[in-house]
């Protein structure tokens, strides 16, 4: 895959700062919507955050509990605890920030209530660290899950390769990068609206190989 | 589910979709829980490129979270789990609320029993017809009933923002220096 410059002109690329919700960023502007209207009671608008973060935050309570089966219990206690508790986030923060230290929080609970000794260190590291050892703990997961895993990767990295090149590059340029339409728009030098439109083809394209595994 | 809602539900995850579109979405997508999982899956595809390997959501686990919101909370979230700040300010007119109701409960319980004991003392004693008398008038529109129901507006009010010793002493010196109460009782004492 390409490696583009971080937009931000910072030397930390988008996937290890682990949080693609920059603050100001478009993303978390949708995730302070939706929390908004989680808070005046729309819970399916929670439901979109948790469809949104559900993979980040089980890979991030597995690497805690050495256990994918148990991280799935975790993952929903902490989904839960944010629900009840999102009458307090007030936004200072980007949202997957304050749902992140929920979910290390119950993990270390969690842990401690069942007296096992923690995974590791790198609980007590900041979100930079963790996304940087994540690559090392690919042993602690079950083989059916590695395997499904490995599967979901190759079939997005083969769907990706396949693109044309303007809906690779627009969709790296996003997901990989963290850039924005504009300064999608700005490399590629094309219409926003173009942009979005790449995006969406990308994903479609890589959603028609990935659907059957799914379902 | 057509390509243009499903643009808008990729420009919605990457935070590109204007405010009015994004309304509309937000309510199509509580509807359509097959733009739901498309949502859910163009999220997986973004996680897949950002962060490879590593443990996945199972299928179905954000409808089991959704579950599990549902039936643990009944109310919106702000409602259950409110800044402690805000909390305290929501707390205090109950507070008050709660504090009037329960003086003016204490009240009705200092006279109402007292003019009910009178009554009951009034027909067990057989003449004196007068004091018999007295006990009625006092139970309708005496001027101890008048000086009692002001002193419970009073006590309401006092109560509301008084602490609770200030209350207590208040309490305390108002009835005990209320002479309707001290008139009654002298005067059953003496019929007795």
């Amino acid at each position: 895959m390409p490696n583009f410059p971080p937009p931000d002109g910072s030397t930390e690329s988008h996937d290890e700062r682990g949080d693609d919700s920059r603050p100001g960023s478009g993303l978390e502007k949708t995730d302070l919507e939706l929390v908004k209207r989680a808070q005046q009671g729309e819970r399916s608008a929670f439901d979109l955050l948790v469809l949104r973060y559900q993979h980040r935050v089980i890979k991030l309570v597995a690497r805690l509990l050495r256990d994918p089966a148990e991280a799935e219990d975790v993952a929903q206690e902490a989904f839960v605890k944010a629900y009840r508790a999102l009458g307090s986030f007030r936004g200072d923060s980007a949202f997957y920030t304050w749902l992140y230290r929920i979910a290390v929080n119950t993990a270390r609970n969690a842990m401690a209530s069942r007296q096992r000794r923690p995974l590791d260190y790198e609980a007590d590291l900041g979100e930079h660290e963790q996304a940087s050892v994540q690559s090392r703990l690919r042993h602690v997961d079950t083989p059916e899950a590695v395997a499904l895993s490995d599967e979901i990767q190759q079939t997005v990295e083969r769907a990706i390769q396949e693109l044309p090149e303007d809906l690779r590059t627009a969709i790296l340029l996003r997901e990989v990068e963290g850039l924005s339409y504009e300064e999608i728009a700005t490399a590629m030098d094309c219409p926003v609206g173009t942009v979005r439109s790449r995006i969406f083809r990308a994903r479609e394209a890589v959603d028609r190989n990935l659907k059957p595994l799914l379902d | 589910m057509t390509d243009q809602i499903k643009e808008q539900i990729s420009a919605l995850l990457d935070g590109e979709l204007p405010q009015n579109e994004m309304n509309l979405l937000v309510r199509r997508l509580e509807r359509d829980a097959a733009l739901r999982l498309a949502f859910g899956r163009y999220a997986l595809v973004g996680e897949v490129l950002r962060a490879p390997g590593g443990a996945l959501a199972s299928a179905g686990f954000a409808e089991r979270v959704s579950s599990a919101v549902a039936a643990g909370v009944s109310a919106a979230p702000s409602a259950s789990a409110v800044a402690p700040s805000s909390r305290r300010r929501r707390a205090t007119p109950m507070i008050g609320a709660a504090v009037a109701a329960g003086t003016l409960f204490a009240a009705v319980l200092l006279l109402v029993p007292e003019q009910g004991e009178q009554l009951q003392q009034a027909r067990s004693v057989e003449p004196p017809a007068p004091v018999a008398a007295d006990v009625e008038a006092t139970g309708a529109a005496s001027p101890t009933l008048a000086r009692s129901q002001r002193m419970a507006a009073y006590l309401v009010a006092h109560g509301e923002y008084s602490t609770p010793i200030g209350r207590r002493n208040v309490w305390t010196g108002v009835l005990a220096n209320d002479p309707g109460i001290t008139r009654v009782s002298y005067e059953f004492s003496e019929a007795r």
